[in-house]
């Protein structure tokens, strides 16, 4: 067993640096459908593709461009270099309900999260992962936007109370909102572990939790009337504004960074991200860090038997046995791995980090849950 | 013809390696765990070879190795990768050498370390299925076969000194006074080659749980367990039972604290699961030193906790959320 002291909390000494607009934007849109073809000429904020469910916000061009390519991945636009930009919408004038809600997600927000009621608002303020520090640097550098969107956040969703969870001992507070400190070690920063520290209970029905880079991105939405498309970056230590669809290759060229072959390039968190099989990749909505790992640096995981040592349930957060779930994805008994708290589950990675036998556990994990809700689909049609 | 493209973008001069999350992870491998498990059994082994000569390292080094190379015969036999150099073959055989009398023939120490991979683990489905802890597996069955060959009085009665077990066993209490409990805790007392080191033990136990290789919870409840019910039973007629520093340094209970009774696979998962498993079995030994007909009660007190493990791991927390 390793003692994890990985704090969350950063010393954060510089402002958001602005990342040099790439020539070629690689917007992701698997299973997305698309609303433009090979040739569409774009303006910045013109709506590229839309999520099959509803209730997720739509998908938008970063930069003025041409359309070049489109295959089942990705869609390639050709940046000109242009500065036109979509019309701004008013959403603050637009009275309460569908409406404002169906436009909010045309211009990215995720409508879902603000959709109905809640007793209680959580916003969480925590950095997300271990070396990222967008969170942090949001609450420094982005209140004007922050407090727009907790304004907007509180007229959709009524709460009775208002919370802001930061690290213990920060003093940031948002006007409206009483502040709460958390333990600013990951994985408190996770939105179960915040909401049991805020209101002592674990999955209450009538708490919604939106985190501070989604409260910015809806406050920007309804200073500016624009659509989202940038997303914030802890890349080596600083953070950056970087235009959605941005290959990770233009990334690594305008922070003069390199990846050599074998190793592990990571979107997102290092504990929940997911690692790109290619520089071209793009970078999405909700990627808040880029991380490399060189693959000789930590022993890779293994197809090999669980030793049945019991570190992963000793580590767990969520009180779950995650030897045993793993073993029954690994034989396909989904239904088995569900009596073993699989729906407890917040996908921490801690097991896998820990696991002496270096089996794949939170993928092990996340592979039973996928299949469950896909056989459940399949009974519904 | 084009090969079909499986991947788009997929980049030919630079291959990354796409692994999944988390891509962080604590370095610890069961190669390091074994590793640093053999390290924390050299002391004992050292104070084995000063007190009873190299004989004490031959028999090591043949149950050491006839346990390697039967995992290789077995998993050649299941078609498996040869994963030897985990040295968890090597760190089983080495254990059950640790309980065998110094002067053990070499067939013994060979039987021992092919029973304890064979019937201990391969049959089980190998390294970690095994239900009950290998090395008790083939102590067992060898103590049944060639009793008198794994009888530890019988076999050291050349040395100047008694076992504290067998002594309290067929002498009774009365016969304790040759004991100097510094002498037990130094390991001056007839035992296992190894297990009966109790001082080089402790010192390897400590170390593994200094490393965070093994937890407290096991160790700590197994220590309780037998200083517990020791206290108990001397209470109760302290002219018929010993008391319970007498027990913890005598025979193998410091080796079955750090060593048998953490064994990863037959131990349950959970603290609470951990602590009960460690108090039970710390609980029969003195049980059975008290009424069974072994002398030293902790391999068969092991197994038998080992047994009730899977009820054991039912003792957990609810889930999280779950009401």
């Amino acid at each position: 067993m390793l003692k994890i002291r990985y704090p969350l909390d950063s010393e954060l000494a510089n402002s958001i640096r602005e990342m040099r607009p790439p020539k070629e934007l690689h917007v992701n849109v698997r299973n997305l459908v698309l609303k433009v073809g090979k040739g569409a000429v774009l303006r910045k904020g013109d709506i590229v593709a839309e999520h099959p469910s509803k209730g997720v916000g739509a998908f938008h061009a970063s930069a003025c461009g041409k359309v070049s390519g489109v295959n089942y991945h990705s869609l390639t636009v050709k940046c000109s270099g242009g500065e036109e930009t979509v019309d701004p919408v008013n959403v603050e004038t637009m009275g309460k309900g569908l409406e404002l809600l169906r436009a909010l997600q045309g211009l990215g927000v995720d409508a879902a999260l603000f959709k109905g009621g809640a007793e209680v608002l959580v916003v969480n303020g925590q950095n997300p992962e271990p070396g990222i520090s967008v969170a942090q640097q949001l609450l420094r550098d982005g209140r004007e936007e922050i407090h727009a969107g907790l304004q907007m956040a509180r007229r959709l969703l009524s709460p009775g109370r208002t919370v802001l969870a930061v690290p213990k001992g920060e003093e940031t507070s948002i006007p409206g909102a009483e502040t709460v400190g958390v333990k600013a070690k990951y994985p408190y920063s996770l939105d179960a572990l915040v909401v049991r520290a805020v209101t002592g209970r674990e999955f209450p029905e009538d708490v919604r939790v939106v985190n501070v880079m989604d409260l910015y991105d809806l406050g920007k939405v309804v200073l500016t009337g624009l659509p989202i498309t940038e997303t914030l970056m802890s890349i080596a230590g600083h953070n950056y504004r970087v235009p959605i669809g941005t290959p990770v290759r233009h990334i690594l060229d305008a922070l003069h960074m390199a990846a050599g072959p074998g190793d592990i390039v990571v979107l997102g968190g290092p504990f929940r991200g997911e690692a790109i099989y290619s520089l071209d990749q793009g970078v999405k909505k909700g990627d808040h860090g880029l991380f490399i790992t060189s693959s000789d640096s930590i022993p890779a995981v293994q197809d090999a038997a669980c030793i049945n040592c019991g570190e992963c349930v000793l580590q767990c957060p969520a009180r779950i046995q995650p030897h045993l779930i793993s073993r029954c994805a690994e034989y396909e008994r989904f239904d088995e791995a569900v009596r073993y708290g699989l729906n407890s589950c917040f996908e921490c990675g801690l097991c896998a980090f820990n696991c002496f036998a270096r089996r794949p556990l939170l993928q092990y994990i996340r592979f039973a849950k996928a299949q469950i809700l896909a056989k459940g689909r399949e009974t519904q049609s | 013809m084009n090969p079909p493209i499986l991947k788009a973008m997929s980049d030919i001069s630079l291959r990354l390696t796409v692994s999944p999350p988390p891509h962080w992870r604590s370095g610890r491998t069961i190669q390091g765990m074994m590793q640093a498990h053999l390290l924390a059994l050299i002391p004992a082994a050292v104070m084995a070879a000063v007190m009873y000569g190299w004989r004490a390292l031959s028999v090591v080094g043949m149950a050491g190795t006839a346990a390697v190379l039967t995992e290789v015969a077995c998993l050649r036999l299941q078609k498996r990768d040869v994963d030897v150099d985990n040295y968890s073959a090597l760190y089983a055989g080495v254990l059950f050498a640790f309980l065998l009398p110094a002067t053990a023939p070499w067939w013994l120490a060979a039987m021992g370390g092919v029973l304890t991979i064979a019937l201990g683990r391969a049959v089980f489905g190998g390294f970690g299925c095994n239900p009950v802890c290998a090395p008790l597996v083939a102590w067992a069955v060898c103590r049944f076969s060639w009793p008198e060959a794994m009888d530890i009085d019988l076999n050291l009665a050349g040395f100047m000194a008694n076992s504290p077990v067998d002594q309290l066993m067929y002498f009774g209490v009365g016969s304790l006074g040759q004991f100097d409990y510094m002498d037990l805790f130094m390991g001056r007392q007839l035992g296992g080659l190894g297990s009966s080191q109790v001082a080089a033990v402790a010192v390897g136990g400590l170390f593994l749980l200094a490393a965070r290789w093994i937890r407290l919870f096991i160790p700590f409840g197994f220590l309780a367990g037998v200083a517990g019910t020791a206290a108990v039973y001397r209470l109760i007629d302290p002219t018929v039972y010993a008391d319970p520093v007498f027990h913890l340094l005598a025979g193998s209970t410091m080796f079955g604290a750090f060593f048998l009774a953490t064994d990863t696979a037959s131990s349950p998962v959970g603290k609470i699961p951990q602590i009960v498993f460690g108090l039970i079995a710390g609980a029969m030994v003195v049980v059975i030193r008290a009424h069974g007909v072994y002398p030293d009660g902790v391999p068969f007190a092991i197994m038998v906790a080992n047994l009730l493990s899977p009820l054991l791991e039912r003792l957990r927390p609810k889930y999280f959320g779950v009401r």
